[in-house]
């Protein structure tokens, strides 16, 4: 993995699991893989790992079970608003990008629009 | 709880000049700190002393609860163990006769880092490439048991994919409480892998920070051990 050199890298593995689990390589109930394999797969030292962890542990996004290791919460209420505020947090960028180049959320969401369509379209041809 | 490492008021003077100078350091257990500094800053020096190589200082320097040059030799594994082996030494007889000499040396965990690293053991240490020089280096100073290592410049002249090779190595095969010190004046290559850093500068400890610390004021480690030499990394 790559890593912003600039971002702590407990809270990049933390939105790399958020996003695993976003797109379901991580279901709900999943045990993730233990601190040293992921320090390993990953190739950062154990300690951030285990930051990540207890920092998504606070969340309630993933639960320990002492003695059997961590795993996905199945509270989908969590899972969804982890969800919302990662794609919020991708919008917020983009939003603040457009307002600075002087457009009204009018013609934000009319931009946005016919963007969907001309990737639509594009996509089909490819 | 017993730290991994505690230097108090170190100074070191050899041939009448003065290499190390009012050094304190404290580095808690179970950590891998990147001890940064240009080249004849006092890297080597302050490794040599801590493992026991380099005597008569002043101050004094403690490893776990050892605290005299004898005591710490045994807690301390450091990469420059095998500096003054025979060049004509074949790779498996530096394992044969450390095991001899080492009670925590262990074989097997040698020749497993051999393999990983694609070292092989019939080859003669004065045939090795720099690289292959390095990785075994690796090899010897992570076979050991220690609660203290000691890697100096580990990544001195190795490629890309060695380097990834290494840095799994070093994961794979520190014990879970033992803190690891890797010198280099490239921190990019092992920025990733640090819990903290030590900024040696002007024969002395200039500054000490948690790595991710730094990453969130926005800054990545270069640019924190950059800002110590205004980009003029010679001393």
């Amino acid at each position: 993995m790559e890593f912003d050199d600039k971002v702590p890298i407990y809270y990049q593995i933390e939105q790399y699991i958020d996003r695993q689990i976003i797109v379901g390589d991580l279901a709900p109930g999943d045990q993730i893989p233990a601190v040293r394999q992921l320090a390993l797969t990953l190739t950062v030292n154990v300690n951030t790992i285990q930051r990540a962890l207890a920092e998504l542990i606070r969340q309630g996004i993933l639960v320990s079970q002492r003695g059997k290791g961590n795993f996905v919460t199945t509270d989908t209420a969590v899972l969804a608003a982890m969800k919302k505020r990662v794609i919020n947090a991708e919008l917020a960028e983009t939003y603040e990008h457009l307002m600075g180049l002087g457009m009204t959320p009018a013609e934000m969401l009319a931009a946005l629009e016919a963007y969907i369509q001309e990737r639509k379209d594009r996509d089909a041809h490819d | 709880m017993t730290e991994a490492l505690m230097i108090k008021q170190l100074n070191y003077r050899r041939n009448q000049k003065q290499l190390l100078t009012d050094v304190n350091l404290t580095l808690p257990q179970g950590q891998i700190v990147g001890l940064l500094g240009a080249n004849g800053a006092g890297k080597t020096t302050l490794m040599r002393l801590i493992a026991g190589s380099a005597v008569n200082f002043r101050g004094s320097i403690q490893v776990g609860d050892a605290g005299d040059a004898v005591a710490r030799k045994a807690q301390v594994s450091f990469s420059g163990m095998i500096d003054g082996f025979n060049p004509n030494w074949r790779v498996g007889q530096v394992a044969e006769t450390l095991a001899e000499l080492l009670a925590d040396f262990r074989g097997e965990d040698f020749y497993q880092l051999c393999d990983l690293l694609g070292l092989d053991q019939k080859q003669r240490i004065k045939r090795l490439s720099k690289g292959n020089q390095r990785k075994l280096r690796l090899a010897v100073t992570l076979s050991r048991r220690a609660q203290l290592y000691l890697l100096d410049e580990p990544f001195d002249g190795i490629d890309v994919m060695t380097r990834k090779a290494m840095l799994n190595s070093i994961l794979k095969w520190a014990p879970e409480l033992a803190t690891l010190v890797i010198s280099d004046h490239h921190v990019t290559d092992i920025e990733q892998l640090l819990d903290q850093v030590v900024v040696i500068k002007a024969r002395t400890i200039a500054a000490q920070a948690q790595a991710d610390d730094i990453r969130a004021q926005g800054q990545s480690v270069e640019q924190y051990f950059e800002s110590f030499f205004g980009g003029d990394l010679d001393d």
